[in-house]
């Protein structure tokens, strides 16, 4: 069932384009990345699942309703941990937790939220405004799990936050994900996406460029870099190989097809190589590849 | 209703103090009353009639009562008032964009439509308990100092008549407040706006006041209808009354409108 539907939309401020014709689905359960450079449109878009702002073209649906109709029942059911988290700062975290909890209108979790806090090592005697950026993310996290939503929308949410509160969060995004709650996560923490996303959608310049289950995409596609003199970008080219990058006297190439010709024909030119590294191809690499348009001039 | 509470709590400070300034500014003018009473006929003299109208002093012999100096000390009060209200509706929509906390308000279940009613209602009664505080110190403070033989009932009946007139004037700064600030992502100005508008209708009124030909100028000036001079003497006139509510209701609906429409600034 898809929790998150974006069909062809669309934002424009003035001339300029933010989002153009983005579709994008997320069903139910997934962890979901959501990549791209600053200034990709990442932002945008997530305003326009929020209903921040209007979208121009297309529709949004959340839990199969078109957004912003019926937007109050939705948003019970949606949980979300801003960037830059900016709460009232006059007002005490235990105050900012119990209008959040007044806002859903839940009473009865009395021992969720103190577990939240508890895990998230929350200061709730402190003003809002006295935290530090890695408490404020916390206190955010804890708003947004109150109410215990089945779509947790996380903008950068481990900005600021130490690698042991890090590893809680993910370990409990995980849980969250098990129980059937899902996780639209966007993130410029490459290695975090990787360990724990299940598929990713890559954005630029406002488009969509490619949707990845990650799990085929590490498997499948091995990245080979060749050190030498004369690479071998013919013989490389025959087998099926792709040039990705090429430096002075290194040359990186991507290859899905059959690895017992892979490594026939570089154990024909290994005379000729300095050295040869076969690797899986890793978030970053597909991410470079697809943002520095490197390669292929040979 | 959760907005509504804390909306009340946020602003019971900001409340607190423009109460405890109105009453200390308010008792501070009124106890120079008694020396002043019989200043009043030389100070007539050094001031050219237009001058004194525009000041709204025209009528000297009132000034030598408690009614008759309150009307004239007050309109200062009341173009604070003014200021007061039009910067509690500025603030309101506007200032959740500029800090951010819109962010973190709009992420919870409920509307745009919510979000405008929860701060009017606020905005609202917090004006409301202001303007009701003031007047009632101001009416004992006038009892404290009025002249011996002054009718305790008159008074009375004219700071009621008031209480409402400046109500309304309080209200229809608020509704353009409200107004002003659906159409801002920024609270910056606010302030320099709400300032601008209290003066700028206010001088509309003495323009209004002083020119025949632009008699209807008055009309626009909210300050105007309600001083307490005015109100004294000629008691609550309907057509000021009615432009005031109309103003009201128009950026009421106005506010709905664009904000529901506008893109949050996040």
């Amino acid at each position: 069932m898809p929790i998150i539907e974006l069909d062809h939309i669309s934002k424009f401020f003035g001339k300029f384009t933010a989002v153009k014709d983005l579709s994008l689905t997320v069903d139910k359960g997934e962890f979901f990345g959501f990549i791209g450079p600053n200034g990709a449109g990442k932002s945008t878009t997530m305003n326009m699942i929020l209903s921040f702002i209007k979208y121009d073209g297309g529709t949004v649906k959340l839990f199969g309703q078109e957004m912003p109709a019926g937007n109050v029942a939705v948003k019970k059911r949606i949980g979300y941990v801003p960037s830059d988290v900016r709460f009232y700062p006059q007002l005490r975290v235990q105050d900012l937790i119990r209008y959040t909890m007044d806002f859903h209108r839940v009473k009865e979790n009395k021992k969720e939220v103190d577990e939240l806090c508890e895990l998230f090592q929350v200061d709730r005697k402190k003003k809002f405004g006295d935290l530090s950026l890695g408490n404020k993310k916390k206190v955010a996290i804890v708003c947004a799990m109150i109410h215990q939503p089945e779509l947790l929308i996380l903008d950068e949410p481990t900005n600021g936050l130490d690698p042991l509160m890090h590893a809680r969060l993910f370990r409990l995004m995980k849980e969250k994900q098990e129980q059937g709650v899902t996780i639209f996560l966007s993130s410029h923490n490459l290695k975090e996406v990787e360990d724990y996303c299940s598929k990713i959608a890559f954005i630029k310049n406002g488009k969509l460029i490619g949707v990845e289950d990650l799990t085929k995409m590490n498997k499948k596609v091995k990245v080979v870099t060749l050190k030498g003199r004369n690479l071998p970008f013919k013989q490389m080219e025959a087998i099926g190989a792709t040039c990705i990058s090429r430096k002075e006297q290194e040359g990186r190439f991507l290859y899905e097809e059959d690895l017992t010709q892979l490594f026939t024909t570089l154990k024909e030119l290994s005379n000729e190589l300095e050295d040869i590294t076969v690797s899986n191809r890793d978030l970053e690499e597909q991410f470079m590849s697809m943002y520095e348009n490197k390669g292929v001039e040979q | 209703m959760t907005l509504f509470r804390l909306e009340c709590k946020t602003h019971a400070k900001s409340l607190l103090i423009w109460m405890i300034v109105v009453t200390l500014v308010t008792f501070g003018m009124m106890a120079m009353f008694p020396s002043m009473k019989e200043s009043m006929s030389e100070f007539k003299n050094t001031m050219p009639q237009e001058m004194m109208e525009a000041f709204n002093i025209s009528d000297m012999a009132a000034l030598s009562t408690v009614g008759g100096y309150f009307g004239y000390v007050f309109q200062y009060i009341m173009i604070a008032t003014g200021i007061f209200a039009a910067m509690l509706g500025t603030n309101s929509l506007a200032r959740e964009e500029a800090e951010g906390t819109i962010e973190y308000l709009y992420a919870q279940p409920i509307s745009r439509t919510s979000i405008i009613v929860s701060k009017m209602l606020s905005s609202f009664l917090l004006y409301t308990l202001y303007w009701i505080i003031s007047v009632a110190v101001s009416l004992l403070i006038c009892l404290i100092f009025k002249e011996s033989g002054a009718s305790i009932s008159d008074l009375v009946t004219n700071f009621s008549l008031f209480a409402f007139a400046g109500w309304v004037m309080g209200l229809t700064f608020l509704s353009v407040g409200f107004l002003l600030s659906s159409m801002l992502s920024s609270n910056k100005s606010a302030t320099s706006l709400s300032l601008g508008l209290v003066f700028l209708t206010y001088i509309l009124g003495i323009v209004g006041k002083l020119q025949h030909d632009f008699r209807f100028l008055a009309y626009f000036s909210p300050i105007e209808a309600a001083l307490p001079s005015k109100v004294f003497q000629d008691g609550i006139e309907g057509k000021y009354m009615l432009t005031d509510c109309l103003i009201i209701l128009m950026a009421c609906c106005l506010t709905f409108w664009i904000y529901r429409r506008k893109d949050l600034k996040v």
